[in-house]
């Protein structure tokens, strides 16, 4: 049988050309096909090699075999060429308008007091605090007499207080809490106590009938009003995150003698003077002391070997400084526009 | 309180510093001053006296004595040297009688006769008016200004008009009355201090006089009064009366007795100097008991050691001395010292290591962290629960709110809770605010209300206590979620009990009593209580309309809460790794068309029975009611998870099982498996 006389150049020729102006993979799978599948000029040659003499048969094997790898080559080579330049053409037409608003998972907000409260609830705890909590409604003893504040004494004026049918009253601080820890527990202490209290005051911007106080106790043998005014400082700087100047001046509470109000640079004007503070770049924002030895006597301690200060200072105070609230009427308002921004 | 600074000037002859600069140095020392106002030749400084001092800095001596101390100036007391008429003898005008020396610890008067009645100069009008009080005539306002100078209130009587020439100090008698010189009619009682001739009273004790013997014009014959009252009478008869007074207040926060004596004698010589009168010889002056200056031991070690600082026993020396303290036996790092009376705030070693500390300075001492034993901070465990709750409900996407611990009247009664069972405030500030909350939900409508006219749906909590008789108060988690709700809601506490560590967890229909149905709070065929470990914990429910039109509310409204503190009985943190199956799962659906009224916990129930081990889930992707549906009927759509925890199963051995599932729910003639 004669062997149909193939001009392998030509065909190399041929197949070359046709690779290299496919269009797409489509067209040059189509090709590869042509020239490589199995019905293919060049496999039936390879498939007829073994019917020729032998010399013969290496030579057109040779370059048969040749071309064979030298198309799946060039295949490969436009193949990758076309994916190329598809990608190009897809990344070139797909876009996204990054100015378009993102999709936000539908998240809650926790209240601006519940943050407050547990930033300086961790400030403390990392200074050793132990926070500790006491109930709202209290006896008149807890309340007054055990710090101090005898009945028919004007102190008590210091103190607008709710009074409950049942003879309790409603806590007007948190500071109650000491006693009922002193008597529980054996110094050295150190505590601090947030809650809500109440007010018997006409509402305003800066006051409510209901808010939020944290009281501070540290009870050993030697502590003192240095270590007061370090632990204070140093909870500021912590909390508004700036340094921080307080200063310390003579004040009054039935419950500790000495007793001071604490001043803190005004976050405002940074202690220039702004109608915020009155012009002296100072908010008061602080009351203590050192503990009273009726306090310690009331709490079953000895004043003789305990000594040591108590604070409180107002949470929503300090939410509104933080967070430049001018109305504390806000906290309490349920309005979700005003949640919704914490 | 508001102070003159050209009055406190006059006690001394080096000139003060300029107002703003006072104010500072008293601020920083002594009491804060929270305004400086000029007036037209004048500045009004408004002190807030610490109420611990008003026994001595009620008065302009008393901050001049401050001012002295802070600038090292000395200052001068005011000239009170009186020249006595010997023809006149004070027993010939009137006799003083105490009743009470409990109530009365000292009452002292003096007589000025032949007084000319007329407007006070020039110099005592103004400085009334700068510390706001009306100049009325020269008599009543020396008085008064004696009272700003020294602190001391007094009273002048029209000698005249005191019927039987006798002063008695006594209680008022039940049914007895007074007119006090404003024109006002007091009831009085027998716990009320008056000053009473021989018939009737003519003044409230430290509190108001009388109209009745009130200075005129016509008036001769002068009895000053300058006299000590208990306290507490004051303030119980103030507050009783509901009459205020200069004189009570300064009465009610204490004043030393030794104080009548000096303030009498000098509004006697002002008024001999200014309305020419004659002072009668001698002083009338019940004082049973004298008033001694206390004696404090100070320890300077302890003083060190309190304020944190050590101060030169020098420089306490120079304290205490220059606020007038007696220093004596001074030895071993301790001295006595002997308190002015009129101090009556220190009567401990305290006390005097605060004078020592703010004259000394605050600011002066070094902040200095203590030096403790490292004792880590307890855990507070319901803290950290109420926070991992709050955080979860925050993703969750609520938000949380703080709303008050009352409730008005009209919320009592739209809720039915009657005055019995709930804390009712002594003295509300509004009805708004009438009793103390027995439940959050009131206000979380109210915040509904608040919020639906800019949120299309609301979704909030709370965590808050509330209150039940007799004096319970108990934490509650409750929220609300608007719109048709209960199953998101159910989900919600799912996922909060969930991630508490809470597994036996379940739903019960909700069981009203009788006494519920007829309040209608809730729907009762939308209810439910939520059982932990068998324990009724909580419930969830859609408020009824009647509640809502009561809140003005326009949306659907459902409502959950939980008793926190029992919550908080059965949370964990503990999780256990379950290892994941290495074999694959099958998952197939089940539809079955059952009685609308037919619960999917029934269905579940067979499902689970037959599947037993083998089907690891069951979830229920749809329950769907509709017009395509036979009436009265619903379908519910079920995934199976079917998995071997050993071995991979064959598909012919899950397609049994499914088979037996699908038979066993079709034994019941209502049921219809749909292929």
């Amino acid at each position: 049988m004669k062997m149909a006389k193939i001009d392998l150049k030509a065909l190399k020729n041929r197949a070359e050309n046709e690779i290299e102006t496919a269009k797409d993979l489509k067209e040059l799978n189509k090709i590869f096909k042509k020239y490589l599948g199995k019905k293919s000029q060049l496999t039936e040659v390879l498939r007829s090699l073994e019917k020729l003499p032998k010399a013969k048969k290496v030579k057109i094997g040779q370059e048969a075999n040749q071309l064979k790898n030298f198309l799946k080559i060039k295949f490969a080579e436009i193949a990758q060429e076309i994916k190329e330049k598809v990608r190009k053409e897809v990344e070139e037409k797909e876009w996204i308008d990054i100015t378009a608003p993102g999709k936000k998972p539908a998240l809650g907000h926790l209240h601006p007091l519940t943050q407050v409260k547990r930033k300086t609830e961790e400030i403390f705890q990392a200074m050793g605090f132990s926070v500790v909590e006491g109930p709202e409604v209290e006896t008149e003893w807890y309340n007054f007499d055990a710090l101090n504040i005898p009945k028919d004494h004007p102190a008590r004026d210091l103190w607008d207080t709710f009074y409950l049918k049942n003879g309790l009253l409603l806590r007007t601080h948190t500071t109650p809490v000491d006693i009922r820890n002193m008597e529980k527990n054996q110094p050295p202490l150190r505590i601090i106590i947030p809650g809500r209290i109440f007010r018997h005051e006409a509402t305003d911007a800066s006051h409510e009938t209901n808010f939020y106080q944290v009281d501070g106790l540290m009870v050993g043998k030697d502590i003192s009003v240095a270590n007061f005014k370090a632990t204070i400082q140093e909870f500021f700087q912590r909390f508004f995150e700036k340094p921080v100047e307080i200063r310390m001046r003579p004040g009054y509470f039935p419950f500790t003698e000495p007793s001071f109000e604490v001043d803190m640079t005004c976050l405002n004007c940074n202690g220039k003077g702004c109608p915020a503070c009155s012009q002296s770049g100072w908010m008061e924002i602080v009351g203590a002391g050192m503990v009273h030895p009726a306090v310690f006597k009331n709490s079953g301690l000895n004043p003789r070997n305990w000594q040591g200060w108590a604070f409180g200072m107002g949470l929503d105070r300090l939410a509104m400084m933080k967070y430049k609230i001018n109305d504390i009427r806000l906290f309490y308002s349920g309005d979700l526009r005003f949640l919704e921004q914490f | 309180m508001v102070f003159s600074y050209n009055w406190l000037q006059s006690f001394f002859q080096k000139k003060l510093p300029r107002p703003e600069k006072l104010a500072e140095l008293l601020t920083m020392y002594s009491f804060e001053v929270s305004e400086v106002k000029k007036t037209s030749n004048d500045f009004v400084l408004d002190i807030d006296v610490l109420p611990n001092r008003a026994s001595d800095c009620f008065s302009h001596l008393g901050i001049a004595r401050e001012c002295g101390i802070l600038l090292n100036s000395k200052f001068q007391i005011p000239n009170s040297e009186l020249v006595e008429d010997k023809n006149l003898k004070v027993k010939d005008f009137v006799s003083v009688e105490v009743k009470n020396k409990m109530a009365c610890p000292r009452y002292t008067a003096r007589i000025v006769t032949d007084v000319k009645i007329g407007p006070s100069p020039k110099w005592i009008r103004e400085r009334l008016k700068v510390c706001g009080l009306r100049p009325i005539n020269n008599i009543v306002d020396i008085a008064n200004y004696v009272m700003l100078e020294t602190g001391q209130p007094l009273h002048a009587f029209d000698g005249d008009k005191i019927e039987g020439k006798r002063i008695i100090v006594r209680f008022a008698k039940n049914r007895e009355k007074i007119i006090t010189l404003d024109e006002e009619k007091y009831d009085l009682n027998e716990n009320i201090l008056v000053i009473a001739d021989a018939k009737k009273p003519v003044a409230i004790a430290g509190i108001k006089g009388g109209k009745i013997p009130e200075i005129d014009k016509k008036t001769k014959v002068v009895i000053l009064e300058s006299a000590n009252f208990n306290p507490r009478i004051i303030r119980r008869g103030s507050k009783k009366l509901d009459l205020k007074t200069d004189a009570s207040w300064r009465f009610e926060h204490g004043i030393s007795p030794n104080l009548t004596e000096i303030a009498i004698n000098r509004a006697a010589y002002l008024i001999q100097k200014i309305a020419n009168a004659r002072a009668a010889k001698g002083i009338i002056d019940f004082y049973p008991k004298k008033v001694l200056p206390k004696r404090v031991r100070l320890d300077l070690d302890y003083a060190e050691r309190l304020l944190g600082v050590k101060i030169p026993a020098a420089e306490i020396k120079n304290i205490l001395k220059g606020l007038n303290f007696q220093l004596i036996d001074f030895r071993n790092q301790s001295m006595m010292v002997k308190v002015p009376t009129r101090r009556l705030d220190i009567s401990l070693p305290e006390d005097l290591i605060e004078e020592i500390g703010r004259i000394y300075g605050y600011q002066k001492i070094k902040a200095a962290f203590p030096t403790v034993t490292l004792i880590p901070p307890k855990r507070n465990i319901n803290l950290f629960w109420e926070e991992m709750t709050k955080n979860i409900l925050k993703e969750a996407g609520f938000t949380e709110v703080y709303n008050y611990s009352f409730i008005s009247e009209n919320d009592a009664k739209v809720f039915g809770w009657h005055s019995q069972a709930i804390i009712e405030l002594e003295n509300p500030l509004s009805k708004e605010q009438k009793y103390l909350r027995p439940s959050l939900v009131p206000n979380l409508l109210k915040n509904v209300q608040k919020n639906q006219n800019y949120y299309d749906e609301i979704k909030i909590f709370e965590l808050g206590k509330i209150f039940e008789k007799p004096k319970k108060e108990k934490r509650i988690l409750a929220g609300i979620l608007t719109g048709d709700m209960f199953y998101q809601t159910k989900g919600v506490i799912d996922l909060l009990l969930n991630k508490l560590g809470i597994s036996d967890v379940y739903y019960k229909e909700f069981k009203l009593t009788n006494e519920e149905i007829k309040k209608n709070w809730w729907y009762p065929k939308k209810s439910a209580d939520i059982i932990i470990n068998g324990e009724r914990i909580g419930f969830l429910g859609e408020v009824t309309s009647k509640i809502l039109a009561e809140f003005k509310i326009n949306l659907k409204v459902v409502y959950f809460a939980v008793r926190f503190d029992e919550l908080s009985k059965f949370v964990s943190e503990e999780t256990i790794y379950q290892p994941i199956s290495r074999f694959p799962a099958a998952v197939r659906d089940l539809a079955v068309l059952v009685p609308r009224g037919t619960k999917v916990v029934e269905v579940l129930n067979k499902i689970n029975t037959l599947g037993g081990s083998l089907i690891r889930d069951v979830d229920l992707f749809d329950i769907y009611e509709g017009e395509e549906l036979p009436r009265g009927k619903k379908n519910l759509a079920f995934h199976l998870i079917y998995q071997a925890e050993g071995r991979t199963l064959k598909s012919e051995e899950i397609d049994e099982i499914h088979q037996k599932i699908i038979k066993a729910l079709e034994k019941n003639p209502n049921w219809q498996v749909r292929k």
